[in-house]
């Protein structure tokens, strides 16, 4: 059996975790969703949703992970087996090892993205250029969508794809405290200190054209700030406050409980929990807030920068800055910094992401951490191949869609459920109350509450109590069915395929298909694993 | 930018920033 593993330090331990949290979303989505859902009036829903729901999810995930590391669980299988005596627990929380695994295999290829970018703006491959629909064929060329003068193949793509898979496979073999903990030392500080040069240098563009005074950096911080009220009104905004605080903690992936089982037993869970959690606002809100969209409105004005806001975030990211970076002095220095940000916020958190899955090899199959890091570096290059060849088919929205949004919500509502009452069980099977419902609302939370409390430096107020008890898990219900509802009403239904046909149609088919092979896989694994144990 | 839109600002980075300050204040303080 493999020795376990531990964190070495705690500032390593903070910045892991902040690195699993702060993402490309953090720089990209979060300021596309306060422009388009009211600004300022974004911001209450937003932190309604993090202090009701992400908060308490972030610390059930964190206690769920110590208690099973305490057991030599590190995975969601391993821990809800654990928590919620049930010979069917392991299946739901096998769930937990491949939403993350089927998240890295694309969220790699997109941060291979940015390394690429990173490498064009130091080179200037795509100075020159200098109007939006000729930069969006640059990234279409790249992307391998369409051939044309800038790339004639997606061989380049390829290349900054396998490398950025042989860093991740490189450093997840070099252990927790040896590969992911290094990592974060050296990414998370760089990752701040390119952000605060990015937002100095976006500060002091003021109104780079005096011919059109409207195009100013005010304006854009105006575009993101200025409250629409009529928007609270709109479920739609509550819906994409609530995602984009899902997305932006990395909660519901699994990911968290794997970091957390390192911990050691009477570690603190509550002050270390929340610090990770107030970086990552502090990266998205200050930050994250401050360049893309700020620099853009100064730069093409307000009716274009909404425009390219409508068409999404990576429009914004590898369409618009580039374009940008050329109007600015320096701006190759400038464009590298922006795209090795998101670099670094990308590999932190898709490190993060193969943890599970490596954990499940290394600690049930008892495989060396050098030959596990190989088999998840082959498992994202072989799954990760068809999102490269298959990009312009729809084949990487599938999974967007289905993991990115879904299936996300959906652990996150299990594991509220095993941690606020499956783990309770006990205590409600030695209660004579009638019926057994009445003594899970009484006795929900207690065992759960009291392990989260175990070594805290810091009271967590009571009222999150409840808030695990019985907020989070509507909240959950909610936040799916909302979303179920948003897609099935939509023109564009990814669940209903609409408006897609012929080849596009059968790669969303192989798509799906793969995700659920790859989940029954899992579960298999899983059921093996355990029989061996 | 609007007053109004100021006062979100300052309120929202004024959330964050403290919170991200209490956080680490407390680590350091504990200095583990």
């Amino acid at each position: 059996m493999n020795e376990r593993e531990k964190w070495a330090t705690r500032i390593g331990l903070v910045l892991a975790m902040a690195g699993n949290a702060v993402g490309l979303g953090n720089f990209l989505r979060f300021p596309r969703q306060a422009a388009l859902n009211g600004g300022g009036a974004f911001m209450i829903p937003y932190f309604f949703a993090l202090i009701f729901m992400g908060i308490p999810i972030m610390w059930i995930e964190w206690a769920m992970g110590r208690y099973g590391g305490q057991y030599g669980e590190s995975t969601t299988a391993g821990q809800f087996n654990l928590m919620w005596k049930n010979k069917i627990s392991k299946y739901f929380g096998s769930i937990g090892i491949s939403i993350p695994l089927l998240f890295v295999i694309y969220y790699t290829y997109i941060e291979s993205w940015c390394l690429a970018y990173a490498f064009f703006s130091l080179t200037q491959k795509y100075f020159g250029i200098s109007d939006m629909s000729h930069m969006n064929s640059f990234l279409q060329q790249f992307q391998g969508v369409e051939s044309g003068s800038f790339f004639s193949t997606v061989l380049i793509a390829l290349i900054f794809w396998l490398i950025t898979i042989a860093l991740n496979v490189w450093i997840i073999g070099r252990g927790i405290s040896g590969g992911i903990e290094k990592l974060a030392k050296i990414a998370m500080p760089l990752l701040l200190i390119f952000a605060v040069i990015l937002v100095l240098r976006v500060f002091t563009i003021g109104t780079p054209d005096p011919n059109y005074p409207d195009r100013s950096v005010m304006n854009g911080l105006a575009y993101i700030w200025n409250p629409n009220f009529s928007q609270l009104t709109n479920f739609a905004v509550w819906l994409a406050a609530a995602g984009q605080i899902f997305f932006t903690l990395s909660i519901g992936t699994g990911s968290i409980q794997t970091y957390a089982s390192y911990l050691k037993k009477d570690d603190d869970c509550a002050l270390t929990g929340l610090s990770t959690s107030a970086t990552n606002e502090f990266v998205e809100v200050i930050l994250g807030g401050s360049i893309a969209i700020p620099i853009s409105v100064a730069f093409f004005g307000l009716a274009t920068t909404q425009a390219i806001a409508q068409q999404g975030s990576f429009d914004l990211g590898f369409v618009a800055m580039p374009i940008i970076f050329q109007k600015l002095p320096f701006g190759f220095f400038f464009g590298m910094l922006w795209f090795l940000l998101l670099f670094f916020a990308g590999i932190t958190s898709s490190v993060a992401l193969s943890s599970p899955f490596m954990a499940l090899l290394k600690e049930k199959f008892n495989l060396k951490r050098e030959k596990a890091a190989l088999i998840v570096g082959l498992v994202l290059f072989s799954f990760g191949l068809p999102i490269v060849f298959f990009l312009k088919f729809g084949y990487l929205d599938q999974y967007d869609f289905w993991i990115g949004m879904l299936l996300l919500s959906l652990l996150a509502l299990l594991e509220t459920i095993v941690f606020v009452y499956g783990f309770s069980k006990p205590l409600v099977e030695s209660s004579n109350i009638k019926p057994k419902i009445f003594a899970y609302l009484k006795y929900g939370l207690k065992n759960g509450w009291a392990e989260l409390n175990k070594g805290a430096e810091i009271k967590i107020p009571k009222f999150f109590f409840f808030a695990m008890k019985y907020v989070v898990p509507f909240y959950l219900i909610v936040l799916f069915v909302g979303w179920l509802w948003q897609d099935l009403s939509s023109p564009k239904s990814m669940i209903l395929l609409k408006g897609i046909s012929g080849n596009e149609l059968l790669f969303c088919w192989i798509a799906r298909g793969t995700m659920i092979g790859i989940i029954i896989a899992i579960g298999i694994l899983t059921k093996i694993a355990w029989r061996e144990k | 930018m609007r007053w109004d839109g100021w006062l979100f600002l300052i309120l929202g980075w004024g959330f964050v920033f403290s919170l991200f300050v209490f956080c680490f204040a407390k680590i350091l303080k504990k200095g583990k």
